[in-house]
């Protein structure tokens, strides 16, 4: 019973860095209506920033407290980047603009901290002293009841702040009414700067604090942005005292849930504790925050006024996709090894990215579960095969078929959330799908990866050990190859037409509008549920591609963070068209373009995260429909011409009707 | 007036509380064949609270039927499909879709094997109605234009357009006429008729009083969501009730008399009407 | 008398629509205008215009002089044009007192003002909005306003869902508060009685433009214009009215 104790006051620690993220994510969102996701990579550069100048990363070392200073100036000033470059500009963008914007920053912060830094875990520098003191007979390291009081005071502070000042009554106004706001001369672009510079201020405080307990990591730091977004959700965005309470208990749960794993009854996965119970955890809160507060967040009477992207018609459909079926096949055979694997995968990836044109770009949902989706079809025909010797093809039909109807159920679940709570609550699920079923080694793939023999059909192999292989005669076979490319294109000339059919229509009908849909006689609900299973169908048969293309598969292909950075892509190419997934294919991860620019010029991945990143920003700003929706209004543009001239006689034979109508109808 | 032909909206007691407010007070209501029924009131009178209870987007008590069919436990889409169109005030065309694509949406009726079969389907091959209806609102030449491209007055249009393609028992539009100029008004109006006299019955919600009352077979008045007068529009344009309604109560005992001949003049106008 | 509103052609509306077109229209200091007609006219659309919540799409903007066209929406309030929306742009989340704190930088608002014209409010002062009837939410949005010391004040549908007790007297310390101030007030009103009781002229909104203009002796005299306004059949009237005039 002491040792729960114990573990329980252990887990303030990561509860302070929870509740100072949650405490900065609602304070964002007060000032400018914005879910930042950013907010646990802010934490995160901060202690990078804290560390380098403490152990003397750039040449010279400082002092704590000027170190501290600097560090507190650089996250402030990150703050005052993503309020200029990002949220203001986005001010009058639909709140989904504004997330996927945050999402943007987040990727960038983390490819800086990695191309920095790089991937190895930095102990942070102590800040806080290592003593201990006795508890009701127990010895408690004093840095967490430090952690826990900082965090405490800067909730009580801000609670205040909101109370008493002036700028804290201004935000209360502006966040209840921002048209009423701006009629008495609040301006909501200083109350947001304030607000973003204060979050950003108190994350980047707890990051350094807290970096010490939990250790400096590029890949889990931004991501405590997930249990700290559960803090905020049952703060409803509002409340600095419960935001802060919840963090602090989240904590607490999941240093218990730690404790629980050391006991003997505990689950155990071949010898080890189950894991990822922890983000499991952190999901269930979600939802049970979801249920609990509503799944809609508050209003505050702001003014959108951009629109979605649009989602024009596909023209020349099979000509396209002939061309570049024979572009490919040509590559396939004449790429050296490398850039035929680079065009694999890229080709995969453009049919992942299918899976969002479909549900993000036809229906409007984002669902950052459908890469956790597609490994789910991965390991499932992993352990077909291995588990239950069921091979190619059943194998993978199998395997997309469950892929399939688990996406329809988790449409089921969440047909009543949309918009940005979709896409938390999708977040959260990919992340704890990734650590609970991914990389357990009974479930998923453990940490080795769980193999994935090539398949054959009629004895013949198709997989990328198959023996023609090309010109330079190196794996990954061509034969695969081929076989990635009918199965990209089938899709492909699929998803496009889809477009074009009385559902792609009501698809979009319900993007535009859920109730005039309803009006107009369609079944909003199946029309939503048609779509994930359609989106999660594509995303399984990508998983399955995945796992034939390396002979293995593992948790890291299907991480959150890396569904994230295929969002990011999928918006920068045109998230609205097939060939804007196309596009996102080959500028993501491992694909062509940038194991090109990494071969030719030694430009690292981590490089294209970072200008992935700025460009998904960009986008958002400057063309929210991407590179192909760019690419086809200035040929919508070219062809206006004839058009004009034709309307303009349309409208010279109303204007000549115009005596007969008033004559009849004005008395 | 027409109360001998076929009836194909009818209301009885309808009535919607938000909160302990009173939006709608038992309004029975009926459109029959061939009807242009005006639904006229002032700010806050309960007129579009009436089009989303009979269309089912706010609970109600009370009893809805169309065509026969009892609408009163039906979800929305439902009532959609048993031929209840409707528009909004704010005009929500599907901005990513072609006008044609637009009246699409609309006139699909649908099975769960139908959306299956759908996912690989044909393009959209145009038909006949949607030519019609097309043809009768004067869009063809504008078949192929993205809804967002259109001008205020093409998209009101096309609101009108799509809700007809489903082709509806009755038609219900909120505010058509919102937002246009009055050249614009009056050839909204001209439509209007045109679609009644082709068929389909119509309940139009709209503040401009000179457009009901000279294009509406017969008005229906509210006043914080109770009829306070109904007839044929030279009828409700006398009532002092009405006018009262509009101009609060020292207005009305002065019209009378004043009033008397202009309303003489309007009605003489009206009767030039085909 | 100086106008410190004046509005030449204007055109505005929303997503490139136009519901107000071509209008002009001016208010003097310390004079009480009306904007009235029928619902849908364009009434809200004008005064959001003027505070600068709609961006107009053609003509020009002088307040006191100065061209309004590029001045944000805050910075407009700030130069002393109030603005109490339909939905009187209170904060439902704070209290009376919050209200007057209410501010921005270098601003000090004068509660003495609002309590005097409506001594009712500093019993309420520890209220939350949210809990206060509407007659005391109206007060408070046109005390609020008057605290500011506007130059000009914007009232829309002041009197709308509100008891009649309340109406009476609230659109009388309107005219008060602009004779005693000088004040100019821009009044959007759909009780017409009341409005023709205080207001010095009064302009008539109908579907966009203006169709009638006249001072309030006028008004009050031939309510057969106004009446026929409402009811759609000003546009030939007024013709008449102007052939007769030109005639």
């Amino acid at each position: 019973m002491k040792l729960v104790l114990l573990f329980a006051l252990l887990g303030l620690g990561t509860g302070a860095l929870i509740a100072g993220i949650a405490l900065g994510v609602v304070l964002t969102y007060r000032g400018s209506g914005i879910i930042n996701l950013a907010t646990g990579a802010v934490a995160m550069v901060a202690g990078y920033a804290f560390w380098s100048l403490k152990t003397g990363f750039f040449g010279f070392q400082l002092g704590t407290l000027p170190a501290l200073a600097i560090t507190l100036v650089v996250a402030t000033g990150v703050g005052a980047l993503m309020e200029v470059g990002a949220f203001r500009p986005l001010r009058t963008a639909s709140p989904l603009a504004k997330l996927a914007a945050s999402l943007g920053i987040l990727l960038t912060a983390q490819a800086a901290m990695l191309l920095g830094f790089g991937t190895t875990v930095k102990a942070a520098p102590p800040i806080l002293p290592s003593s201990a003191v006795a508890v009701v007979g127990l010895t408690v390291p004093v840095d967490r009841f430090i952690l826990a009081g900082a965090v405490i005071v800067i909730a009580v502070g801000l609670a205040a702040l909101y109370r008493w000042s002036r700028f804290g009554l201004a935000t209360r106004a502006a966040s209840e009414n921002e048209v009423a706001a701006m009629l008495v001369g609040l301006s909501p672009n200083q109350l947001s700067m304030v607000n973003t510079l204060l979050a950003s201020l108190v994350a980047g405080l707890m990051g350094v604090l807290a970096a010490s307990l939990v250790q400096l990591n590029s890949t889990t730091l931004p991501l405590q942005i997930v249990p700290a977004l559960a803090a905020a959700l049952f703060a409803r965005f509002t409340s600095f005292g419960i935001a802060c309470a919840a963090g602090l208990l989240i904590g607490i749960a999941q240093s218990l849930m730690y404790y629980a794993s050391t006991q003997s009854w505990f689950p155990t996965d071949q010898g080890n504790p189950l894991p990822g119970i922890q983000q499991l955890l952190v999901f269930l809160i979600i939802i049970i925050a979801m249920f609990w507060r509503g799944a809609s967040l508050p209003g505050r009477g702001e003014l959108v006024e951009r629109r979605l992207p649009s989602v024009p018609l596909p023209e020349r459909l099979l000509r396209s996709a002939v061309i570049a079926g024979v572009v490919c096949v040509v590559a396939l055979i004449v790429f050296p090894y490398d850039f035929r694997q680079a065009l694999i995968t890229s080709l995969i990836g453009a049919i992942i990215v299918m899976s969002f044109v479909v549900i993000t770009g036809y229906v409007g949902q984002i669902s950052v579960v459908q890469l956790a989706l597609s490994g789910v079809a991965g390991f499932t025909l992993s352990h077909l095969v291995t588990d239950a010797g069921i091979g190619f093809p059943l194998g993978p039909i199998i395997a997309v078929a469950v892929t399939t109807l688990l996406g329809v159920l988790v449409a089921v679940s969440a047909l009543r959330v949309r918009g940005v709570s979709l896409a938390v609550v999708t977040l959260a699920a990919a992340l704890a799908m990734e650590q609970f079923i991914f990389v357990n080694s009974t479930w998923g793939g453990g940490s080795g990866g769980s193999p994935a023999p090539s398949p054959h059909l009629f004895g013949v192999n198709l997989g990328p050990t198959a023996s023609f292989r090309g010109l330079d005669g190196d794996q990954p076979s061509a034969v695969f190859g081929f076989l990635v490319l009918a199965v990209t294109l089938a899709l492909g000339v699929y998803v496009a037409n889809l477009r074009r059919t009385s559902l792609g229509r009501r698809m979009i009908a319900v993007r535009a509008n859920e109730r005039a849909a309803a009006a107009a006689g369609v079944h909003v609900r199946n029309v939503k549920l048609i779509a994930f299973g359609l989106s999660s169908f594509v995303a399984g048969v990508a998983g399955t591609l995945y796992a034939y293309n390396f002979g293995s598969i593992s948790a890291t292909r299907f991480s959150a963070l890396t569904a994230l950075g295929l969002i990011a892509f999928a918006y920068i190419g045109g998230i609205t068209m097939v060939s804007g997934a196309v596009l996102a294919g080959l500028i993501s991860t491992e694909a062509l373009f940038p194991h090109a620019f990494d071969k030719w010029f030694g430009i690292s991945g981590n490089w294209a995260l970072l200008v992935g990143g700025l460009a998904l920003i960009i986008t958002l700003r400057v063309h929210p429909e991407g590179i192909a929706g760019a690419n086809y209004q200035r040929k919508q543009r070219r062809r206006a011409a004839g058009r004009g001239s034709r309307l303009k006689a349309w409208s010279s034979r109303w204007r000549a009707e115009e005596p007969t109508a008033t004559s009849e109808v004005k008395p | 007036m027409t109360g001998g032909e076929r009836r194909i909206l009818h209301t009885d007691g309808v009535s919607v509380s938000f909160g302990g407010v009173r939006a709608l007070v038992d309004v029975d209501l009926d459109v029959h064949e061939s009807q242009l029924v005006g639904l006229i009131g002032p700010n806050g009178a309960g007129k579009t609270t009436f089009i989303d209870a009979i269309t089912g987007f706010v609970r109600c008590r009370g009893h809805i039927e169309l065509d026969g069919h009892d609408l009163s436990s039906l979800p929305p889409h439902a009532r959609a499909q048993l031929g209840l169109a409707r528009t909004w005030q704010s005009i929500e065309l599907f901005d990513d879709l072609t006008v044609r694509e637009n009246l699409a949406v609309a006139s699909h009726r649908q099975s769960v094997w139908a959306a299956v079969r759908e996912t690989v389907s044909r393009p959209l091959a145009s038909t006949t109605a949607m030519d019609e209806t097309l043809a009768l609102l004067g869009l063809e030449p504008l078949a192929e234009v993205l809804a967002i491209e259109l001008s205020q007055a093409n998209r009101k249009l096309v609101g009108v357009a799509r809700a007809l393609a489903a082709g509806p028992r009755l038609l219900c539009l909120d505010e058509p006429a919102a937002g246009l100029d009055s050249r614009e008004r009056a050839e909204l109006g001209r439509r209007l008729r045109s679609v009644v006299d082709a068929g389909t019955p119509t309940l139009l919600v709209d503040h401009d009083m000179g457009l009901v009352l000279s294009v509406c077979d017969h008005v229906v008045v509210l006043d914080f969501g109770k009829v306070i007068a109904h007839g044929p529009p030279s009828a409700v344009r006398r009532d002092s009730k009405v006018i009262t309604a509009y101009l609060g109560s020292a207005a009305a005992e002065l019209t009378d008399p004043s009033l008397e001949s202009a309303d003489e003049e309007s009605r003489a106008g009206a009767s030039e009407e085909p | 008398m100086k106008d410190i509103l004046r509005i030449d052609g204007l055109t505005a509306g929303y997503d490139g629509a136009a519901v107000v077109r071509d209008l002009d229209l001016t208010v003097d200091a310390g004079e009480v205008v009306a904007l009235l007609g029928p619902n849908g006219a364009g009434k809200t659309t004008t005064l959001r215009a003027i505070s600068g919540i709609v961006r107009p799409m053609g003509g020009r903007l002088t307040f006191d002089g100065a061209d309004l066209t590029t001045v944000s929406p805050s910075e407009r309030a700030r130069r002393g044009i109030a603005h109490v929306p339909e939905d009187r742009g209170i904060f439902f989340g704070l209290t009376v007192a919050e209200h007057f704190r209410l501010c921005h930088r270098g601003e000090r608002l004068d509660e003495r003002t609002a309590y005097e014209y409506f001594p009712l409010l500093r019993e309420l002062r520890t209220r939350r909005v949210g809990l206060l009837s509407g007659g005391e939410q109206q007060m408070l949005a046109v005390g609020r306003a008057l605290a500011r010391r506007p130059r000009l004040l914007l009232l829309d549908e002041l009197t709308l869902g509100l008891a009649p007790v309340i109406v009476e007297r609230l659109l009388p310390v309107v005219r008060r508060y602009a004779l005693d101030s000088g004040c100019g007030v821009l009044l959007v009103e759909q009780q017409i009685q009341l409005a023709l009781e205080v207001v010095d002229r009064g302009y008539v909104l109908s579907r966009g433009e203006i169709v009638l203009h006249r001072p309030i002796e006028e008004l009050r005299a031939d309510r057969r214009l106004l009446i026929a306004s409402y009811l759609g059949e000003t546009r030939t009237r007024e013709a008449e009215d102007d052939a007769a005039a030109s005639g």
